[in-house]
């Protein structure tokens, strides 16, 4: 029987699936919040779930809409503070995986939070780093989440906010950066991973009805395509069932779609 | 000290504004929807203060209040938007104006910066921030904004932030006593470090309660009261944000709110009805409407 889902729904199964069971997880807010609570709810039971303003090995019964939220409070086993989750937690290398999205990625995953536009002069203004840096530094493995947009995929960031592997082999061991940087990008129209000799993204799988030429005709810079590009597996249907009952309202599944 | 000793440090939310100079320097509490400042904010904006610099991680409806208002002239931050909703609108406006000036930080490079200054060291070091455009882009502190050296001691190349030591620190707090004992329920955030490292210590409180009851709980006392200067009590201080235990968050208020901003006109409107048009935060309050704040209040046992 066909599954139907939603490109939000495709998204955050895909995601969930890289969360591995008895993982340290950065999980944030929005879709990979849901991701990650979807992984507990399924195959990694033992996911410890942090929120960086201080909530530890969390299981909230609605969606936090912020960081800090008091949705992420109950049920949690430890309350505590950002000096706690990102220094002792993230920097003390305990964080084996981080979700981030981005306006801009580069082909090194290289991630801009801050500003469109020339910095002098920006067209506009986003978040900036809130605790992305910190993770992109310092997570062992880091999953960055974001809809597929030819302008989101550039040669060159505006601004570069969150390290990715920076120029290349090599470089973010000249910074001392302890983390292993990002492992995997996920859209909804496909998966990308990193050659592991130049660290350079790579076309990892398209999504059911996608082609490769999709993928191609919207990103801006040199994608490395494998000779055999799968097929990215659908989402069950209880990962839809369950990412349902975890978010009932629609508060993050009921957007786009 | 007999109690008729200790200094009764409560004082009214108009009191403890006019404290600000303008051009002062604010390390600002909360984190995210959390504990949010906002009856501050909003009297700050009353008291037409101006060229103030917040220091905070991240800070969301509150930023947007001052900043629309012109309240701020610079930021040292990591973050402002507001989560679930959108980007900030009238930060994208100043910053088209050049009417605000934004020093780029992560959070942890914040929260590293208030221990510093809390602790009395004058930089600490952190792992992020290096190979990025925050340590090549500056705004305005020029060489002071951050630095990056060879560990003395390993050789490593180790990031340096400038601890901040800001004119105050304001925080919001759910209970506290008249002495200024204050506890706090659930996360901290930076508040920790954050309501140390200011040169006077405003703490915003629910309510106020007994010194028994503090000592009853002394393990929730995250900020004692040697460190605090004034106490002003503000119930539901950070509408439309949340405070655990207290309240949840408006959500329908937030919309407005973020909707409002997309224009200037209507982020004047907002403005002139909700902040400039009341007399103080219970004209807030007033026309926020009390049953609709009643809906507000927290759950036991969910604190939300």
């Amino acid at each position: 029987m066909m599954v139907e889902y939603t490109k939000i729904e495709f998204l955050t199964a895909c995601a969930s699936r890289h969360v591995r069971d008895g993982e340290n997880v950065f999980g944030g807010t929005g879709m990979p919040l849901l991701a990650a609570l979807l992984a507990k709810a399924t195959h990694a039971p033992n996911a410890n779930l942090i929120s960086e303003a201080g909530f530890i090995d969390a299981m909230p019964k609605n969606v936090p809409l912020s960081v800090a939220d008091s949705r992420y409070y109950y049920g949690c086993s430890a309350a505590i503070g950002l000096i706690e989750t990102l220094g002792f937690i993230l920097q003390g290398g305990r964080i084996d995986v981080g979700f981030l999205g981005a306006a801009q990625i580069d082909e090194y995953g290289n991630l801009n939070t801050t500003y469109i536009g020339p910095f002098e002069k920006p067209k506009v203004r986003l978040p900036g780093s809130g605790g992305g840096n910190d993770i992109a530094s310092s997570a062992k493995r880091l999953i960055i989440m974001m809809t597929h947009d030819k302008r989101k995929f550039v040669k060159k960031l505006d601004y570069m906010t969150s390290p990715g592997h920076l120029e290349g082999p090599g470089s973010r061991e000249k910074w001392g950066l302890i983390g292993g940087g990002p492992d995997v990008v996920i859209t909804d129209i496909c998966q990308m991973d990193f050659d592991p000799k130049t660290l350079r993204i790579r076309l990892k799988s398209v999504h059911p009805g996608y082609t490769v030429d999709d993928v191609l005709d919207n990103v801006m810079f040199d994608l490395i395509v494998p000779d055999e590009v799968p097929v990215t597996p659908e989402p069950t249907e209880e990962q839809i069932r369950i990412m349902h009952q975890l978010d009932p309202y629609g508060v993050y599944l009921g957007k786009g779609g | 000290m007999t109690e008729a000793e200790v200094h009764d440090k409560i004082i009214s939310l108009e009191e403890a504004a006019r404290l600000i100079p303008d051009g002062s320097g604010l390390f600002w509490g909360g984190f995210g929807y959390q504990r949010a400042p906002i009856a501050f904010a909003h009297e700050l904006v009353r008291q037409k203060k101006r060229d103030l610099t917040i220091y905070t991680c991240g800070s969301e409806i509150d930023i947007e209040i001052m900043v629309g208002a012109r309240v701020l002239k610079r930021l040292e931050i990591a973050f402002v938007a507001i989560e679930a909703l959108g980007l900030a609108n009238n930060v994208r406006r100043r910053i088209a104006e050049g009417a605000i000036e934004i020093e780029d930080y992560s959070n942890l490079a914040m929260a590293m910066r208030f221990l510093g200054g809390a602790l009395n060291i004058p930089f600490m070091p952190i792992r992020s921030l290096m190979g990025t455009d925050i340590v090549n882009k500056v705004q305005y502190r020029g060489d002071k904004k951050l630095k990056i050296i060879d560990c003395p001691f390993t050789g490593q190349k180790i990031c340096l932030v400038p601890s901040v030591q800001p004119d105050f620190s304001i925080v919001h707090v759910q209970r506290v006593d008249r002495y200024g004992n204050a506890q706090i329920d659930g996360i901290v955030g930076e508040d920790i470090e954050g309501s140390r490292c200011g040169k006077k210590l405003i703490v915003l409180a629910e309510e106020v309660v007994g010194e028994e009851e503090i000592r009853h709980s002394p393990d929730r006392t995250v900020i004692p009261a040697m460190y605090v200067d004034h106490v002003v009590v503000v119930p539901f201080a950070a509408h439309p944000m949340q405070c655990h235990n207290y309240y949840d968050y408006d959500l329908e208020h937030l919309m407005m709110f973020h909707k409002l901003t997309k224009t200037e006109e209507g982020w004047e409107e907002y403005l002139n009805g909700y902040i400039l048009g009341v007399d103080n935060h219970y004209g807030y309050l007033e026309m926020v409407g009390w049953e609709r704040l009643h809906k507000l209040r927290a759950r036991r046992p969910w604190g939300y």
